[in-house]
């Protein structure tokens, strides 16, 4: 029979039917509220399930005593601690609770096993202080230390990375590939990240409506269509190739083209659509990063195969494109045989009175050029381009 | 770990203090009697002196009384403030005390026992118990089916609530003389308690008190709350059982026969945390029993002596100098959530 989980009368997720075999590291991805803690928690036994039953090494969980599942299976949950006086030591020793003796007495053995959870996740440092009085990222290391203490076989972790910084969480997840792949450990987890998801995880489950809608390696789950659905994405873009998600540049306000290339029209691209303005940009070949970013964003991309000469009818679009557009963009992009038409549409823009903004020195501009070089704008940063628009429409 | 070295001194201190205290409670009093004269009934029994039956039979079993009791109340608190998680609970929160204050109302106050008190001297300490353990067995058959501390904690409150209004009912139709007895009974004292209340307090103490050290280790777990102490291996029902237990045991047992004294099972746990720099149970427990019975015995003896011959409540003296200690040691230290 399917696993079903909820709460009371409640399903929350039915139909699972999942194996997780030793050392695999799997996560669980979907929005807020798809159900992700509530299977943590009938995996941990906090909550009973619904419909059909979770079996830990071909036992029935609930047949299992509070100690022995204690040493088989550790958790960290989502809530905030505090855990009252204790040093950052004491509380990863907490882990070592199902295998002390009945008043909890720690052993050499114990406080030995306890300094090595705290080792291995870079928390050796903080043992002798106060744990409410560590930060968050120190904390969330305490806290791992406690679920390694315990010597499971098999750690579930739900949204460990919520309250954390970008370090931290990179920090944390490298951690727990860690713990899969040398301690041979079953990690469980939810995460929000799907970037980091798809770069690090093993096995990826998508929950949405009910249902486990994926299972699978992340690099056949994560599709863009999938990510899209999961999430409900209609303001942002999953790119699967970068394994990044854009938000969608949807303004109805100015526009402005950029002439990229090599990755120098990225962080324009970004800056601008940030900043509410649409976004138009060319030529660009589709092996190019900022070819994949523009798409993910949904600027308006005129592209060409890759590593090919820029045809001529590409080139006669983006001049049709332009016609209605003011502000145009010279990213900087290195040149080369193959793209050497773009500075065509730069050139052509000055001439028709265009303001053209570029992010070159007026040395490399002038050799570029020429004489028009002298009615470019120079800006010395993405920032400073926005400036200069924001100014000029005013 | 490393408070311990630092308490392992802190531990024969407090227990010094427990004996001061105590000598000053047996030295001290209306009557003034000459040292020498005190050790000698000690040592002799009271047959040799004018004061023998002062010191022997009222003295010495009000002393003991207090300290034991103190240590009981503060136990009992830091037990329901561990398994709460709410540093602002005290023994008397499920209810118990409110459930003696009834008993001992509708004994003392109405004319349902007409007669008999005159007969029974112990009636209102007879009364208190069976009113305290009449709701700590409706609160643990309750325990037994909830399973949030925060549902039970609140249940508690409102079987406080109901109590106290018919207590306040029976209150409105009391005769005047009697109230006034009701009204010191509600503020605790240790006075005129006798051998054979003291044995069967002691008793139940120390096997109370035992107990709870057993569950030090759980206690700890529950640092962490309910969810990460079941992941951890705990028990979780058979713990909350135990701890309701334990604690509405304890302050049955002190309220027969000291009625509600207040303000230890609160405040005590703190100064313990504060002292002791750890929330680490196994500490706390003997910490918490010995400043208990240290703060408890001192203040019995200033409800004594403060306005002697007149005696003052317990809970007046323990309110009055308590709480400015705490609020200090609060804003001193650390806060010991």
């Amino acid at each position: 029979m399917d696993l079903a989980v909820g709460y009371g009368r409640k399903t929350v997720v039915a139909g699972i039917n999942q194996e997780m075999l030793k050392g695999q590291f799997i996560c669980l991805l979907g929005p807020n509220g798809s159900g992700k803690t509530t299977i943590l928690r009938t995996l941990s036994r906090l909550l009973s399930p619904l419909k059909g039953a979770v079996y830990l090494n071909g036992r029935m969980l609930n047949d299992l005593n509070s100690v022995e599942l204690a040493k088989t299976l550790a958790v960290v949950l989502t809530e905030k601690l505090s855990a009252g006086l204790i040093t950052a030591f004491e509380f990863a020793a907490m882990g070592r609770y199902p295998h002390t003796g009945f008043l909890g007495k720690l052993s050499e053995e114990d406080i030995q096993k306890t300094r090595e959870a705290l080792l291995l996740v870079n928390a050796g440092d903080i043992s002798d202080r106060y744990f409410n009085e560590l930060s968050d990222g120190e904390k969330q290391k305490a806290i791992l230390a406690r679920a390694l203490a315990q010597e499971p076989e098999v750690i579930i972790l739900d949204e460990p990375t919520l309250h954390l910084d970008l370090k931290h969480r990179i920090e944390l997840i490298a951690i727990l590939r860690n713990f899969s792949r040398e301690k041979g450990i079953t990690v469980i987890v939810s995460l929000h990240d799907v970037d980091l998801a798809l770069k690090i995880l093993e096995i990826v489950a998508l929950v949405k409506d009910g249902a486990i809608m994926a299972w699978g390696p992340p690099d056949e789950v994560l599709k863009e269509d999938t990510v899209a659905r999961l999430y409900d994405l209609d303001r942002a873009r999953f790119d699967r190739k970068l394994g990044t998600i854009e938000l969608i540049n949807s303004s109805n306000g100015r526009t402005a083209f950029v002439v990229a290339g090599g990755g120098t029209g990225t962080p324009i691209y970004r800056i601008l659509s940030r900043s509410g303005l649409r976004l138009m940009t060319g030529v660009i070949h589709e092996n190019d990063i900022d070819y994949h970013i523009a798409r993910s964003i949904g600027a308006t991309v005129i592209c060409e195969k890759p590593f090919r000469k820029i045809k001529k009818s590409r080139l006669r679009r983006s001049s049709t494109l332009l016609e209605k557009i003011d502000d145009v963009i010279d990213s900087g992009f290195p040149i080369g045989s193959s793209n050497r038409r773009n500075l065509k549409l730069i050139l052509n823009a000055v001439e028709e009175g265009k303001r053209v903004y570029t992010l070159r020195s007026r040395k490399a501009a002038h050799n570029l050029y020429g004489e028009s070089a002298e009615k470019l704008i120079y800006c010395g940063g993405c920032r400073s381009i926005l400036e200069e628009i924001m100014y000029r429409e005013t | 770990m490393p408070h311990i070295a630092k308490n392992s001194l802190l531990f024969p201190m407090l227990g010094l203090l427990v004996l001061v205290s105590f000598s000053l409670n047996v030295s001290f009093g209306s009557v003034s009697i000459p040292f020498d004269q005190i050790t000698d009934i000690l040592q002799n029994g009271p047959d040799h002196h004018w004061s023998g039956q002062i010191v022997w039979n009222m003295r010495l079993p009000r002393a003991m009384a207090s300290i034991i009791g103190g240590a009981m109340l503060a136990v009992a608190g830091l037990l329901l403030q561990a398994y709460f998680r709410n540093p602002i609970v005290g023994p008397f929160v499920l209810g118990v005390s409110s459930g003696a204050s009834l008993m001992v109302a509708l004994v003392t106050l109405t004319t349902l026992s007409l007669g008999f008190a005159h007969v029974n001297p112990y009636i209102s300490g007879i009364a208190a118990l069976a009113g305290a353990l009449g709701i700590m067995v409706l609160v643990i058959a309750i325990a037994a089916k909830i399973k949030s501390p925060v549902i039970l904690l609140i249940i508690g409150l409102m079987i406080g609530y109901i109590t106290r209004s018919v207590t306040g009912a029976v209150i409105a139709f009391a005769e005047a003389e009697r109230l006034r007895g009701f009204l010191l009974w509600q503020m605790g004292s240790f006075a005129g308690i006798t051998w054979e209340e003291l044995k069967i307090m002691s008793i139940g103490g120390v096997l109370l008190l035992s107990g709870a050290f057993t569950i030090s280790k759980p206690l700890n777990a529950f640092l962490l709350g309910e969810d990460y102490a079941s992941t951890m291996g705990v028990n979780v029902k058979r713990f909350r059982l135990l701890v309701v237990f334990l604690s509405c045991a304890l302050a049955s047992l002190v309220t027969a026969t000291a009625g509600p004294v207040s303000f230890i099972g609160l405040a005590v746990p703190h100064m313990a945390r504060l002292l002791m720099n750890t929330s680490n149970h196994r500490l706390l427990i003997p910490a918490s029993a010995l400043l208990g019975a240290i703060i408890t015995g001192v203040c019995d003896l200033i409800a004594r002596m403060v306005f002697s011959p007149v005696e003052t409540p317990i809970s007046g003296v323990t309110c009055l100098f308590g709480a400015p200690i705490v609020i200090s040691l609060l804003l001193k230290k650390r806060t010991a959530s």
